[in-house]
């Protein structure tokens, strides 16, 4: 896998010289290196995905990230996590990435927490986050697979996020399913012009809007009041996205404390993932969201819009409750 | 709207017209280069994506993103 250089036969090159390729691990090297990784895991019996920016790039959305994000079954978290400990990069075996990182282990896997792995590569580390629950997830992300990769309904449901890069690679993708023949994608498009184009040539489904009242608003000729729902649905989003990782985040300052002071000297990751399931046994909860309150969660995010945008738009709000499937 | 749940196919001339709303919706998006890009077939695409990380990672641009714990 080392040293391919892009530039042969291809015009389009930004040729490697001999002392770059020393620098950067080509991002090609990565890829195929992280898809190796996910293809071994699933031929072993262990169900598991890229998402994110690396399923954006296969779907046709271009994404500026090198990092690769990976679903995996919780109930299969050891056996990924041995695989993961045993695959070499350049001769480097991985570790967790800091401190912070929650152990992967599918008592915090199942219950939403995200694992980081890093080889240290020089000068750039190549990382790897494990999450077991798909975020905002309406469905099982490990039926239909496409390949080594998640669906593209899967993916556009995690980009719902409180940042605003992400909600063009929603719509994109929306567009793609639909290009493919699946409806499901009105549920994904959150740009006004993109949703009134597209009814020109097909109406949503009147199913669908039991699941995004916006829908009902077709043939979309209200221009402004298009706006005011598409800002409003993604506050809503956003505002959940936001609430969801304070839930997470606030146990995390003890447990990366807690780590830090177990973890001087250098560490195997086997050794290290000891280490953080005792941190995690005393710091982190299972199961925070569902501790705090999914109803709850939702209504908070409710109320916020209620308030930044107004509380007649509350009725056009999507239904989110059968966003946190698996946990 | 439809309330068909089996909704009908839809034709070759409405994919062409879909096609070309989403190919404008790319450009809005994210730029002529990258809706450009987005529209490769699959091996060109990946090669060029691939490219384009590679020289913003030369020049020095960071993409590794924080360890949060949690995903955003």
């Amino acid at each position: 896998m080392q040293g391919s250089n892009w530039a042969d036969g291809n015009p389009l090159a930004f040729p490697l010289s001999a002392s770059d390729s020393h620098f950067v691990i080509p991002y090609a090297e990565l890829e195929e290196f992280f898809s190796l990784l996910v293809s071994t895991a699933q031929a072993r019996g262990i169900p598991c995905a890229i998402t994110s920016g690396m399923a954006c790039v296969h779907f046709g959305v271009a994404a500026t990230t090198k990092d690769c994000d990976v679903l995996c079954n919780a109930a299969k978290s050891d056996e990924f996590r041995e695989l993961i400990a045993r695959t070499p990069l350049r001769g480097l075996f991985p570790n967790y990435r800091g401190n912070i990182s929650p152990p992967l282990d599918s008592r915090w896997i199942r219950g939403g927490w995200t694992s980081h792995f890093t080889w240290k590569t020089k000068p750039e580390e190549a990382c790897l986050d494990i999450f077991g629950i798909a975020p905002r997830g309406s469905s099982s992300w490990d039926r239909e697979l496409r390949g080594i990769y998640a669906r593209p309904d899967v993916v556009a449901e995690m980009k719902r996020t409180n940042r605003e890069k992400d909600w063009p690679f929603a719509t994109a993708l929306g567009g793609q399913m639909l290009d493919e023949g699946d409806l499901k994608g009105w549920l994904h498009l959150y740009d006004g012009d993109v949703l009134r184009l597209c009814a020109k040539q097909t109406p949503p489904p009147e199913f669908l809007s039991a699941l995004r009242p916006l829908l009902r608003l077709f043939p979309f000729s209200d221009t402004l009041l298009l706006k005011r729902l598409l800002l409003a649905e993604r506050a809503f989003w956003s505002e959940l996205d936001e609430l969801r990782v304070k839930i997470y985040q606030k146990p995390l300052r003890s447990y990366t404390a807690a780590v830090r002071r177990a973890s001087a000297g250098g560490r195997t990751l086997d050794q290290s993932h000891e280490i953080r399931i005792e941190c995690a046994l005393t710091h982190l909860p299972f199961q925070p969201l569902r501790d705090y309150g999914l109803d709850r969660m939702v209504a908070e995010a409710r109320a916020n819009v209620g308030v930044t945008v107004g509380p007649d738009v509350l009725e056009w709000l999507p239904a989110a409750a059968n966003h946190f499937h698996g946990l | 709207m439809s309330s068909d749940v089996t909704h009908p196919p839809i034709t070759p001339a409405q994919r062409r017209r879909l096609l070309k709303i989403m190919r404008d919706f790319h450009v809005r998006a994210f730029g002529e280069e990258l809706a450009r890009i987005n529209f490769l077939p699959e091996k060109q695409r990946k090669q060029a994506v691939a490219e384009m990380i590679d020289h913003a990672r030369r020049k020095g641009v960071k993409l590794t993103r924080p360890a949060l714990g949690v995903t955003p």
